[in-house]
């Protein structure tokens, strides 16, 4: 490949860059935040055995590095089941295992920060805990966890540029091809930098006024 | 000398000492007495640079505290202990102690040490040197906040209400050693509500009212019907102290 | 489908240099990111405005902007610069200068804590300025902020894992050496895994004792 400078062209890439990072990062917050919650469901009923298996999993994945996670699933699965794994189908299946760790460590402390009181003093009066959960956990703890859930979401965004290294062609990938085309590094990480910075702003920005309609819907309600 | 000369201090709008004169000779002990809100502290900590004047000057043995290269001798000239101790909660007593001696007198560590520990055999705490502020009562602690300052071998201690915080045992325990140091000939200037233990102390007696220094006698003709007492502002001040 | 750890015992001694190669790295991104958040702390309560603006920026865009991203500026930019340093210390420096803009909130708020009074105490004794802030705010800042300060050391270490992407065989860099050597991603990834997983739990472990240690002699005081 030959040096050259800066095209039209390359606005094309980072934005198509940016993009694929954004939908990663929009399908695997949605997936995650499904799985987390189921995760805390199953805590939440004291599921024998699958509640321990749950916990550990969310401890393991909490306290290892995204890029290793990234390459046991892109290297090691198809090793072991001889199966075929693309980048993006793994990139999806980390991000989203990584996102549900941390949503179900969320939504358990979001329960617990809700007096076991409360529970108990309902069950009394026969409702069952589905009900319990559904009309007085559930708006409580959405309540406590969404200022957490923002920070998550914000950071699972940045864990997204990590993609780059098992092949995905996200924003991080073309600022490496437009790094050692143009050699202009300092330009070309700076422009990557900021787009990312701005999608996290933005990020940011919609979680704080999603948090502000909650905050103010809960209140008038009056829990 | 310590000269308070015409010293006024406001805070945004509000006056809180107004054109305040006061004089110490080495070897003095004066207690200011008045109620609360008066200025008392403010004044203390004017004198050790920890405000700064709106107006008036205030000299340490010639050193003017306004002025930032006379502030650091100025400093070296006086020693507060304060009301709530101010102890260094993550040095040992003897660290509280010794810090400032082997850092700003650049005394050698084993002297600063032998005249830390000298100190606190003074004030009944020798066995506590390693202990830590956490780890000590309030009065010792209060002890080891007059260690501190004496460590430095200040000309001046200044004193703000240092037994406020303490409950009567330990108020006792902390007066005597004040009383001793009086008696060795410190020279002190000594904020208090304990009046009749700055009568015993004290050679003379300073009242403010509202940011002015309104009385300034000695001892006897400042208790005395014809002396300070006929300002009706001490009278009243005075059996009101009584009565509590 | 198999799986077989027995395959990873050979190259265990290499595995352990590349950790060495970790730790070595984290410990003294940790010493420059205190010095860093130190630094930014004083700045953020500094008088001048400026200086206020300039430390806000840099943890905002450094909080925001995916550490891979900045590694490869400096990684690649540097040299533009002519400035040439290897890859071990040019991590070094992108992980302080990361950690430098979380650690300084801890720092800032363990200096905001501290009582008045004490820095009054040692300010009439004649301390100069710089002498209180290094003998008396910043080390009870740092006790009162040991806990936080210890997240940032374990996240540190999970992102430490990325420095393999700029060539240094730190731990993950190491195993990745070891899959093309052995074929075997899925063994070596579950035991890195593992490894980051037990390293960081160990590091927590440490600092809850460090954290009793130092507090205890000053638990009543502080509170
Ligand atoms: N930093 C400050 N900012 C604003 N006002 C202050 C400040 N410090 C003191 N003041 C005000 O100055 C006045 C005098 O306060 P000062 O602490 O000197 O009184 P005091 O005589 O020591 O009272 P006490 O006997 O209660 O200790 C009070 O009205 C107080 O509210
Ligand atoms: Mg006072």
């Amino acid at each position: 490949m030959r040096f050259s400078d800066f095209t039209s062209y390359d606005l094309i890439l980072l934005a198509q860059g940016l993009g694929t990072n954004i939908a990663l990062f929009l399908v695997t917050s949605l997936i995650g935040l499904l799985i987390g919650l189921g995760w805390a469901l199953v805590r939440f009923y004291r599921v024998p055995v699958l509640a321990q298996i749950v916990t550990f999993l969310s401890e393991l994945l909490k306290n290892s590095p995204v890029l290793v996670q990234l390459f046991l699933v892109f290297f090691g699965l198809p090793a072991l089941l001889h199966i075929r794994v693309t980048p993006v189908t793994a990139a999806t299946i980390t991000l989203s295992a990584n996102t549900a760790a941390f949503v179900y460590v969320i939504a358990v402390s979001a329960i617990e920060s809700i007096e076991r009181e409360q529970v108990e003093a309902a069950r009394v009066f026969g409702i069952t805990r589905w009900q319990v959960l559904r009309h007085i956990v559930t708006p409580q703890a959405a309540a406590f966890a969404v200022g957490p859930l923002v920070a998550l979401l914000v950071n699972q965004l940045q864990v997204t540029s990590l993609i780059s290294v098992i092949g995905v062609v996200d924003l991080t990938k073309i600022g490496h091809i437009l790094n050692m085309r143009t050699l202009k590094p300092f330009v070309v990480w700076t422009v990557v930098g900021l787009l990312y910075y701005g999608a996290a702003k933005l990020v940011a920005l919609l979680g704080e006024r999603f948090e502000n309609r909650l905050r103010a819907h809960s209140a008038w309600r009056g829990l | 000398m310590l000269k308070v000369e015409n010293v006024r201090k406001a805070f945004s709008e509000v006056t809180v000492l107004d054109g305040v004169d006061l004089t110490i000779a080495p070897g003095e002990v004066v207690s200011i007495l008045g109620s609360s809100g008066s200025g008392k502290s403010t004044l203390i900590r004017c004198i050790n640079g920890l405000e700064r004047l709106n107006a008036g000057r205030i000299t340490v043995d010639d050193f003017d505290v306004s002025k930032p290269k006379e502030l650091a001798e100025a400093r070296k000239r006086s020693g507060t202990v304060f009301q709530l101790f101010n102890l260094y909660p993550h040095m040992s007593v003897l660290q509280n102690i010794t810090l400032a001696p082997i850092e700003v007198l650049k005394t050698p560590r084993p002297e600063a040490e032998a005249i830390a520990r000298k100190l606190l055999e003074s004030v009944g705490l020798a066995d506590r040197a390693d202990a830590y502020p956490a780890q000590l009562s309030g009065g010792q602690r209060q002890r080891v906040g007059i260690c501190r300052a004496l460590a430095m071998q200040p000309r001046y201690l200044l004193l703000d209400e240092v037994t406020s915080a303490l409950d009567p045992e330990m108020t006792a325990e902390v007066l005597a050693i004040l009383a001793k140091l009086a008696a060795q000939g410190t020279t002190m200037l000594f904020v208090t509500h304990e009046i009749e233990f700055a009568r015993e102390i004290s050679d003379r007696i300073v009242f403010l009212d509202k940011g002015r220094l309104v009385v300034d006698l000695p001892t006897d003709r400042f208790f005395a019907a014809d002396g300070g007492r006929a300002q009706p502002r001490v009278a009243q001040f005075l059996s009101r102290m009584r009565k509590d | 489908m198999h799986f077989d750890l027995s395959i990873l015992l050979p190259h265990l001694g290499f595995l352990a240099r590349g950790a060495e190669l970790t730790a070595a790295a984290c410990a003294l991104s940790l010493v420059g990111s205190v010095v860093m958040g130190a630094l930014v702390a004083i700045a953020r309560t500094s008088a001048s405005s400026t200086l206020r603006r300039i430390a806000f920026i840099y943890v905002d865009l450094f909080r925001n902007v995916p550490f891979i991203v900045q590694l490869f500026f400096f990684y690649y930019g540097l040299p533009e610069l002519g400035i040439y340093i290897d890859a071990f210390t040019t991590g070094v420096v992108a992980l302080s200068i990361a950690g430098g803009a979380y650690a300084s909130d801890t720092i800032r708020a363990g200096i905001l804590a501290i009582d008045q009074g004490i820095i009054d105490a040692a300010e009439v004794s004649g301390l100069s300025r710089r002498k209180i802030f290094t003998r008396i705010v910043l080390p009870i800042a740092l006790r009162t902020s040991v806990r936080p300060l210890g997240s940032v050391l374990i996240n540190m270490i999970l992102t430490s894992s990325i420095l393999s992407t700029i060539t240094l065989n730190e731990l993950t860099g190491s195993a990745q050496i070891v899959v093309s050597q052995t074929y075997r991603p899925f063994e070596v990834y579950v035991v890195l895994l593992c490894a980051y997983a037990a390293l960081t739990y160990l590091v927590s472990l440490a600092v809850t004792l460090l954290h009793r240690h130092l507090n205890r002699d000053m638990m009543e005081a502080v509170g």
